[in-house]
């Protein structure tokens, strides 16, 4: 099937689902952030002419006729306004309105109804917002709420003060702005349309060469989705240019409008209008900086810096998309272009019905392996904490902060007058730890198994499933109870261990100050949860060497030691290797153990790497770095597990 | 002719359907607002928390309200809340201590605000501390149930009255210690955070200053901590490595003269032991002031993603009320959050629920921030290398205050 296709047309075809994929999403990413260019603008205005109501609402000292006299004002001056309410947040009273919905027994003002909760709690958010912003000195929660309103354009609601402390709320619904012209579809239609002939005509020159094809085809793809991001750098600087305007425009609007509604209200503007604080964030925050010599020269040229600057961050991100989608689109031309789409499709529908019976396994798979999984990992990439956990992935995207945080730390110790001083809680400390755990652990384990496997051994000992059953009972009680009992036989004063020391004239030991000491505790504790494995699979083996083996090396008169070298531990070998891989992973992730009987203490020095994960999760709240933290476990045992599959394929050749 | 056949059957299903539907439509019509209340009582407390349940749905049986109940562990309480509530599922309300409620509110859409409900005379009827542990950030998001503090629980037959000053109490405490023994005139968890709290707040100590900045390392908290090294070491009145199974199984053994504890305590006695309740006592080096222990309040809260919400303010108020109090305090053995049931003599005159009444005006609301979680971990550290004598309480303070400065700078910096 495959032999009918040339290269030529394999790469033809390649030039056009490469450059559909590149300009195609291009366009599609263009088009959202026209959308949220547009959306923003709307935010912005909308948040002058809350600002500068806001001031009027203020003036009129916030309640009587005078205030829903000046709101009537506004808000048949200003066209963008649908509605106006004003809100007081003491005795739950609605002060002012010009939402038709507020007429006759509804008119302001009156107590809000029961079914306007929601307008109360807005307000008590917004002056918790306020307030915890002051306390700790930071713009964390929103002062100014805005969401779409259900008839199209926005709903706002901001904080309005009396004699210096937040008395309520002012809140608009907004008409909406046109949104900016969407790309234009010619542009994209025509990229693809010309690659595609170019190629076509390219090639006939080319012949059937498939590198030359490849080089050829690949610079072309590449130079169509590079020209689309300079379409989309251009447009997008263009609206940027025009926020800004948009935004300037407004504000003199609104002070215009503002100080004819105070005159025609009768408050003499004794205190003038500060139009340029209007402009501001969702945190209340001014945009336009001091806001003192906006409007001047400065200002202006402020203004005009504040847009060179979003237009350069703007053409960062286009830049690094584009080449995100240049070498996406050139993958999947090598991909169709050198035939391993041809192949791997033919491979699928001649195995169509191993695919179709492995598929509700896959399906499986996916849902509860796969996805948690790769959401774990773009987890990783953010910011994620209690605070914003209920905002979209894209909003609190870090990038590669956190690995860096994790990984790019290597203070693990400062010299101070006291001596050397150890940060526990770095990454590299925890990871020493962890495979010093590991190691000793599992050498333990293996130690005191294969021992007592040899004893069991023996034949023709007496009493021998007994044994065999008592010596299982470790392994077979749950894990945490046994971490709770030897975490009490190490008690100072009443545990077993400091017993037994006095009862031989030595001092007890506070098992849990020291990182040594601590380190024997969990030490003993997993060692004794451990070996009862170790046995099973070492008895299992021991029983499977054939014992003529033993009897040939006896003639060869081998010595006891010797036997055991050459006889039973290489016969051992196929078993254990497994038992120790599967041992490792367990002992690296042995969550319960260190969690239980030292907890990390002291000062965290006995933390392994997944009980410091499940720390910064669940008691420091920090999401995003704990799923990073995760994600370095992961790789580490992942880089351990292939390196283990070699050394077991090299045991399996032996 | 199977097509004509097809629509016979067809249709008579059709009309039986809607014929069942028409009989059913009354009963839709009559459907009562259901509330499910989540709680995680055992025992005692469960049934008189459901015989209040039951009082009201048979008050309540006109109005279509009807209140059931479920009971989930203790242990995936929180975090079923966590899990649920933002995603339109689990309870109209839920009972549950206030030390969550910070992280809930900061999650967002689990708990709704109640300010708007409640008005100056329910806010009135309970004690102010409570009130306070059910407020986040200036907003009310439940009503007080009850309240759990650490008071003095002695052994009344080594023990004759109850000591009123530290004075009293580590004079009395050190007839009664002998460590070659085992024996020890006072025992508590000091080495936890939550059973120092008592002492720390004497001094005019605490967690957070009252914007919410950590003040881990302010001169009070570490002059409690030496007072506590002192009896430790100098008066020598309390055991090495202590914990709540040790200090259990001394007061059981009649080894342990007073231990400082809760409620939950109670339940662990041995039926042996005749024991009293009294207040903490005041601390001479505190200039005088009473030790006063963290307050944990049960709030009942209700759930924001509830399609009823009035409905569950009305059986909020009603549980937190007089009527259901007495039943709590005197069959569930609770100490209920609203004043005038101690005027019941069945409860003001309990040996035990009277001292916790008393102890409660010495007691200060745990708080229930995000920002506490951060605290634990940090401060359960100093706490060890303090009683451990690794370092001095100063340099271990000030190590855990700037640990949590940083983990609560990181937190809120993403």
């Amino acid at each position: 099937m495959t032999k009918s296709w040339t290269h030529r047309r394999r790469f033809a075809l390649g030039v056009v689902l490469a450059t559909l994929l590149g300009v195609g999403i291009g366009a599609a990413l263009l088009s959202r952030s026209l959308k949220q260019q547009g959306l923003s603008r709307e935010g912005r205005t909308a948040v002058i002419t809350l600002g500068a109501l806001t001031e009027v609402v203020q003036q009129t000292g916030g309640q009587g006729d005078t205030l829903r006299a000046a709101i009537a004002e506004f808000a048949a001056a200003q066209e963008r306004i649908r509605s106006i309410r004003v809100i007081s947040l003491s005795g739950a009273r609605l002060d002012a309105s010009t939402a038709p919905e507020d007429a006759g027994e509804k008119a302001a003002p009156r107590r809000l109804a029961p079914d306007e909760k929601p307008l109360f709690d807005q307000g008590q958010r917004i002056r918790a917002a306020v307030q915890t912003n002051l306390d700790e000195g930071a713009a964390r929660k929103e002062e100014i709420e805005i969401r779409p309103a259900v008839g199209g354009g926005l709903e706002l609601a901001g904080p309005y003060e009396l004699n210096g402390s937040m008395a309520g709320i002012v809140r608009i619904e907004t008409v909406a702005l046109p949104l900016p012209p969407r790309p234009n579809p010619l542009v994209a239609t025509l990229l693809i349309v010309g690659t595609t002939i170019l190629f076509i005509l390219l090639s006939l020159g080319l012949g059937e060469r498939p590198r030359r094809l490849a080089i050829v085809s690949g610079a072309i793809v590449l130079l169509a989705v590079a020209a689309y991001g300079r379409y989309a750098a251009l447009r997008t600087s263009g609206e940027i240019r025009a926020s800004e305007a948009a935004a300037s425009a407004r504000v003199s609007e609104d002070e215009a409008i503002a100080s004819a509604v105070l005159e025609a209200t009768g408050i003499a503007a004794d205190l003038p209008l500060s139009a340029d604080r209007w402009d501001t964030d969702i945190f209340r925050r001014s945009r336009t900086g001091s806001g003192d010599e906006a409007g001047s020269g400065a200002g202006r040229a402020a203004a005009e810096e504040r847009v060179t600057r979003s237009q350069a961050n703007a053409a960062g991100v286009i830049t690094r998309t584009t080449i995100a989608l240049g070498l996406l689109s050139v993958g999947l031309l090598l991909f169709v272009g050198l035939g391993v789409m041809g192949r791997g499709a033919a491979g699928f529908v001649r195995h169509r019905h191993a695919y179709a019976y492995a598929l509700p396994a896959l399906i499986g798979m996916l849902v509860l392996v796969f996805f948690p999984f790769f959401y774990g990992i773009a987890l990783s990439f953010t910011g994620s904490t209690i605070y914003n956990s209920d905002k979209p992935i894209t909003e609190i995207w870090t990038g590669l902060k956190n690995f860096t945080e994790i990984l790019g730390n290597f203070q693990i110790a400062k010299q101070t007058a006291g001596g050397l001083v150890f940060d526990y809680q770095n990454f590299y400390w925890t990871l020493l730890f962890t495979v010093v755990w590991t190691i000793s652990n599992v050498t333990i384990g293996v130690t005191i198994g294969l021992l007592l496997a040899l004893i069991l051994n023996t034949k023709g000992l007496a009493l021998r499933p007994i044994y065999r059953v008592l010596l299982i009972f470790p392994w077979a009680m749950p894990n945490y109870i046994t971490a709770l009992i030897w975490k009490g036989m190490f008690h100072q004063q009443f545990g077993v261990a400091n017993q037994l020391i006095q009862v031989f004239g030595g001092q007890p030991i506070a098992w849990f100050e020291k990182t040594g000491t601590a380190f024997v505790t969990v030490l003993a504790t997993n060692g004794w949860l451990s070996f009862p494995f170790m046995m099973v699979i070492s008895l299992g083996a021991l029983q499977s060497i054939p014992s003529d083996l033993y009897e040939a090396a006896r003639v060869d008169g081998a010595t006891r030691w010797q036997q055991f070298r050459s006889v039973t531990l290489p016969s051992l070998k196929p078993a254990l290797i497994p038992a120790i891989i599967l041992s490792v992973i367990w002992t690296f992730n042995q969550f319960n153990v260190i969690y239980l009987v030292t907890g990390g203490e002291p000062a965290h020095s006995t933390e392994l790497l997944i009980t410091q994960a499940y720390k910064f999760a669940f008691e420091q709240y920090r999401y995003g770095y704990a799923a990073a933290y995760s994600t370095v476990i992961f790789l580490i045992l992942l880089v351990y597990g292939i390196w283990q599959n070699k050394v077991t394929r090299a045991t399996e050749g032996i | 002719m199977m097509r004509a056949r097809w629509f016979r059957t067809a249709s008579g299903v059709a009309s039986a359907l809607s014929a069942a539907l028409f009989l059913a439509l009354p009963a839709i019509v009559l459907a009562q607002t259901e509330l499910v209340v989540w709680h995680a009582y055992r025992g005692d407390e469960k049934a008189a928390f459901e015989k209040v349940v039951a009082e009201y749905n048979a008050a309540n049986a006109a109005s279509g309200v009807k209140v059931a109940t479920l009971a989930v562990p203790y242990d995936a309480f929180a975090d079923k809340i966590t899990a649920a509530v933002p995603r339109g599922k689990g309870p109209d309300i839920f009972i549950y201590a206030q030390d969550r409620l910070g992280g809930w509110v900061e999650a967002g859409n689990t708990i709704e605000p109640i300010d708007f409900y409640v008005d100056d005379v329910t806010k009135g009827r309970f004690l102010p501390t409570t009130m306070q542990a059910m407020t986040y950030k200036g907003q009310i998001f439940g009503l007080p149930l009850n309240y759990k503090v650490i008071t003095m629980v002695y052994n009344k037959k080594l023990v004759a009255s109850a000591p009123k000053t530290s004075g009293e109490l580590v004079k009395l405490a050190k007839t009664l210690t002998d460590p070659a023994v085992g024996k020890f005139g006072l025992a508590y968890w000091y080495s936890n955070f939550y059973y120092h709290a008592p002492l720390m707040n004497a001094f005019g100590g605490g967690v957070f200053d009252v914007s919410g900045k950590p003040m881990l390392n302010a001169p009070a908290n570490v002059q409690s901590l030496d007072l506590i090294l002192k009896w430790a070491n100098q008066d020598a009145i309390l055991p090495a490595e202590p914990s709540t199974a040790l200090v259990t199984s001394l007061f059981n053994d009649g080894k342990a003269a007073i231990v400082l504890s809760g409620p939950w305590f109670l339940g662990e006695i041995a039926k042996t032991i005749d024991y009293g309740l009294a207040p903490l006592p005041t601390i001479d080096e505190a200039g005088g002031k009473p030790m006063r222990p963290w307050m944990t309040v049960e709030g009942v809260y209700i759930a924001a993603a509830s399609k009823s919400k009035e409905a569950a303010y009305e059986f909020v108020k009603y549980v937190t009320d007089l009527a259901a109090a007495k039943i709590l305090a005197v069959e569930g053995r609770q100490t209920p959050a609203i004043k005038a049931v101690y005027d019941d003599p069945k409860v003001g005159q309990d040996p035990i629920l009277k001292v916790f009444r008393e102890q409660v005006e010495n007691a200060v609301p745990m708080p229930n921030s995000v920002e506490m979680t951060m605290v634990w971990s940090p401060v359960s550290t100093a706490m060890n290398t303090i009683v451990q004598k690794s370092a001095t309480p100063q340099a271990a303070m000030e190590a855990a205050q700037k640990e949590v400065v940083d983990a609560i700078g990181r937190l809120r910096k993403q």
